[in-house]
């Protein structure tokens, strides 16, 4: 290439880089915001992730949500009472409007609930609900299957949706609610919620914009920000120079090795906590024969470092995992630890007649979780070590959950955080035999299946007992690892970051779920 | 080029090796230190990376070998540094001298082999082109000039990501360096096929040709063996900046994820595998490799200068 090729190419670049991350000036507050990746779709019942429920908690509102105490605060649900055993009463707020300009009544819950218990993804978490009721225009009734303790955690989830707005058709006959796993649906290109932004213009994988809801009913919200500009920037350091620069406002997540540079810079903001979302990889034992014997499965649980791997991919910014339920959930195990052990690995495939190791396929997505591609290589490496030949694929998270429903790899990576913030859930999407019709097991590509543990789990559930219940899960935990269903990584921490004037502390909880409708930005 | 007139008063017997020795070539290149530092430099790094089996401290293709504990370890002048890895180590623990000396081979493996298919693919489309002249020139002149619209880059990046989508990065990683040499191949032939094109339009009418042609010989010979002997200096020149230029590109196709795959990297993967941590200390996984790389393309391109110079006649310095 010529210089002026290269000096027009670069300005070229420069330009459009330039272009796809300036804040936009009309606005009177706007705040430019850069994740590692947009949503996927606008559907927010396509896929269970947490790229889609921070969407969620942007152009909707949940009935309750967690504040950063990790109790409810009343959102949609203005107050609620137990009636029976089974039956929950709620209050709705009166006086909201959607976007789209119709009223917001039980009746939006009631079409909400019934949509989430056909959603592929969020039908095993919506399971225990057998029916909402209108009971009148502003109350709803949830009656459960059999008493369930966790119903509000549910209710964290339940962001109702404009019935009359996705009732019908859309120009190509196709119905306006139908749920089309990464596909092209009408709900998947058009919203209307309730929640304090609306979204005005996206471009999938460019930018996504979002303008305040001018008639929002909640006018407590000290939320000041008339536009958020959101940009999907993978690259890690890409995105922390563009914080520095004071080209975006807002980035997450921080990647660990920049963590330092942000904290000892006096115009940039930073936040962590320790996290609770489970990083690990799945054995799949349908594509791979070998990974119906235990002892293969352990062999590879031997083989991997995680304390290396959080040590020094993660700069000590996740905790070393041997299990699902991080520390404070009823299932964690005190005595599990990472059992690395290279000499053990090679016993073990030794054992299960492997020496010379075989061929696997592994997939790992590139912008979903810290640091992913490089976890997925290290991984890749240290199997070497048991002679087992990975062929490693990275891709960005928009492909990857279509491959990871297809369960395309024969190693995949997955993060999960407990969506009831309670171990039952983690094993129930992660860990449960497939089950299409309940949805359980969804998200578990590795095939384990052990019936056992899936009635233990359901039993559990029904537990009034907690000292009973959290004695089951932790023996459900204990059997996961004797029998090596999976591969832990780590609890991946948490970290943003933000211009100084940002003030994003408030907004900020352990699900990851920035309440940016509260989100407050100082004038400069 | 030795004329027919100065051959006859040679002695028939004058070896190969003391017709170079009297040559214009080597009376230039041993006046100027330049060509002669280049020529040094260019030996050495071909060298080690021939040798690279042999000279590198750890195999960096074998997933076996890396430590993920020695991870991210300076170079040997900076506090910190383990001896084992004079240049450090990059993200995932390989040893960063270790992996230049197997990337540097892929990038020559690839930078030559791309060029040799670019000059086979342009030479014989630019003598056809401009011996044959007619409908043939046309068609192949408009084909080099629609795929001269499209930087090479691009060619290469939907080539690549179509094998990728038709045939899974599973093969892509097995074939990725013949498939490399492939697509930077195809991209660059019209520079070939232009030059070589426009020196056989000078040639054609030359006397010589056309004594080829009366005594009856064929236009393949004559081509082959009359006219293209005659336009070889160009070609020397061209591939001296092509290959640079092909280095650069696979570089800059690894830089983007679609050139080597990430379990053996070449120099341009090694660049941006490093790219996350140059602002957080870890300088060297990015510059080190980087520094080997302009190195190289340097040396090229100097001793190519150097070349076009000596093989230019209006541009003798006596």
């Amino acid at each position: 290439m010529t210089i002026k090729k290269t000096l027009l190419a670069s300005a070229i670049g420069a330009a459009m880089t330039a272009a796809a991350i300036a804040p936009a000036v009309q606005a009177e507050t706007s705040l430019s915001m850069a994740y590692d990746a947009d949503p996927v779709s606008l559907d927010i019942h396509e896929q269970l992730s947490g790229g889609i429920l921070q969407l969620s908690h942007m152009t909707f509102d949940p009935l309750v949500r967690w504040n950063q105490d990790l109790e409810f605060e009343p959102r949609l649900a203005t107050a609620w009472e137990q009636v029976d055993d089974t039956t929950l009463r709620m209050s709705l707020r009166e006086g909201v409007e959607f976007h789209s300009g119709n009223a917001f009544t039980a009746d939006d819950v009631v079409w909400t609930v019934e949509r989430l218990k056909r959603s592929p993804d969020f039908k095993a978490i919506f399971a225990p609900i057998a029916s909402a009721t209108a009971v009148d225009a502003h109350t709803v009734e949830f009656t459960t299957k059999t008493p369930y303790p966790l119903l509000l955690n549910l209710a964290t989830y339940i962001f109702p949706l404009d019935s009359q707005f996705y009732t019908g058709e859309d120009g190509d006959g196709d119905a306006k609610d139908e749920i089309v796993k990464n596909g092209n649906s009408y709900a998947s290109r058009h919203v209307s919620g309730t929640g304090p932004y609306e979204v005005t213009e996206r471009q999938q994988g460019v930018r996504v914009v979002f303008e305040r809801n001018e008639d929002y009913w909640d006018e407590d919200s000290p939320g000041n920000v008339d536009e958020i500009v959101m940009t999907p920037i993978s690259e890690n350091a890409t995105r922390v120079a563009a914080l520095l620069s004071g080209d975006v406002d807002f980035i997450a997540p921080v990647p660990p090795n920049d963590l330092e540079r942000i904290e000892n810079d006096d115009d940039t903001h930073l936040v962590t906590m320790s996290g609770t979302r489970i990083i690990l990889f799945h054995m799949n034992q349908e594509r791979v024969e070998a990974f119906q014997d235990p002892q293969v499965r352990q062999a590879f649980a031997y083989a991997i470092n995680q304390e290396g791997i959080a040590d020094r991919l993660m700069k000590g910014f996740a905790t070393p995992a041997a299990q699902l339920s991080p520390e404070g959930y009823v299932g964690h195990v005190d005595d599990l630890a990472p059992r690395y052990d290279v000499e053990r690995a090679k016993q073990l495939m030794a054992d299960a007649g492997y020496e010379d190791g075989f061929e696997i396929t592994m997939m790992a997505p590139n912008n979903r979780y810290v640091n992913d591609a490089k976890i997925a290589q290290a991984v890749a490496a240290m199997l070497a070590r048991i002679n087992v030949t990975v062929d490693l694929k990275t891709l960005p998270k928009a492909q990857y959950w279509g491959e990871y429903d297809d369960r395309a790899a024969d190693m995949m990576m997955i993060g999960w955080h407990a969506d009831t913030e309670d171990s039952a859930n983690l094993h129930e999407y992660l860990t449960a035999c497939q089950n299409l019709d309940s949805g359980a097991g969804q998200y578990n590509a590795g095939i384990y299946c052990n019936p056992e543990l899936d009635d233990l789990v359901a039993e559990a559930n029904l537990e009034v007992d907690l000292e009973k219940r959290a004695e089951m899960l932790q023996q459900v935990e204990q059997t996961l690892y004797d029998e090596a269903a999976f591969i832990p990584l780590h609890w991946q921490d948490l970290a943003w970051a933000s211009a100084a004037n940002v003030d994003i502390e408030p907004i900020l909880n352990v699900m990851n779920f920035p309440y940016l409708g509260d989100l407050v930005v100082e004038e400069q | 080029m030795t004329t027919t007139h100065s051959s006859v008063t040679r002695s028939s017997t004058t070896s190969r090796w003391e017709r170079f020795r009297d040559s214009y070539l080597l009376y230039s290149f041993k006046r100027d230190l330049i060509a002669q530092f280049s020529l040094a430099v260019f030996i050495l790094l071909v060298g080690c990376a021939l040798l690279a089996p042999w000279l590198a401290p750890m195999n960096p293709y074998d997933l076996a070998q890396i430590d993920i504990l020695a991870s991210e370890l300076p170079p040997f002048w900076v506090d910190g540094s383990d001896p084992t890895y004079l240049m450090g180590t990059d993200s995932q623990g390989r040893d960063l001298l270790s992996t230049i000396l197997y990337g540097l081979r892929v990038s020559l493996i690839i930078g030559f082999g791309a060029v040799a298919m670019q000059a086979s693919l342009g030479v014989c489309f630019g003598l056809l082109a401009g011996y044959l002249g007619g409908r043939v020139d046309a068609f192949l002149m408009r084909m080099a000039d629609i795929q001269l619209s499209f930087s090479t880059l691009m060619v290469a990046i939907v080539v690549g990501a179509l094998f990728k989508a038709i045939f899974g990065g599973a093969t892509f990683s097995t074939y990725a360096v013949p498939l490399l040499v492939l697509i930077i191949g195809l991209a660059e032939w019209p520079q070939y096929a232009r030059t070589v094109r426009a020196s056989v339009l000078a040639e054609k009418g030359k006397e010589y040709v056309d004594a080829a042609r009366v005594m009856g010989l064929s236009s393949r010979r004559i081509m082959f063996r009359h006219i293209l002997p005659n336009t070889l200096s160009p070609i020397f020149v061209i591939s001296t900046v092509q290959v640079a230029n092909a280095i650069i590109s696979e570089a800059a196709l690894s830089f983007l994820g679609l050139g080597m795959p990430e379990t053996q990297p070449s120099l341009g993967s090694l660049i941006k595998s490093g790219f996350d941590y140059i602002q957080s200390g870890s300088w060297w996984i990015t510059l080190i490799p980087g520094l080997v790389l302009v190195v190289l393309v340097l040396v090229i391109n100097l001793l190519g200068d150097w070349l076009r110079d000596v093989l230019n006649p209006r541009l003798y310095k006596g």
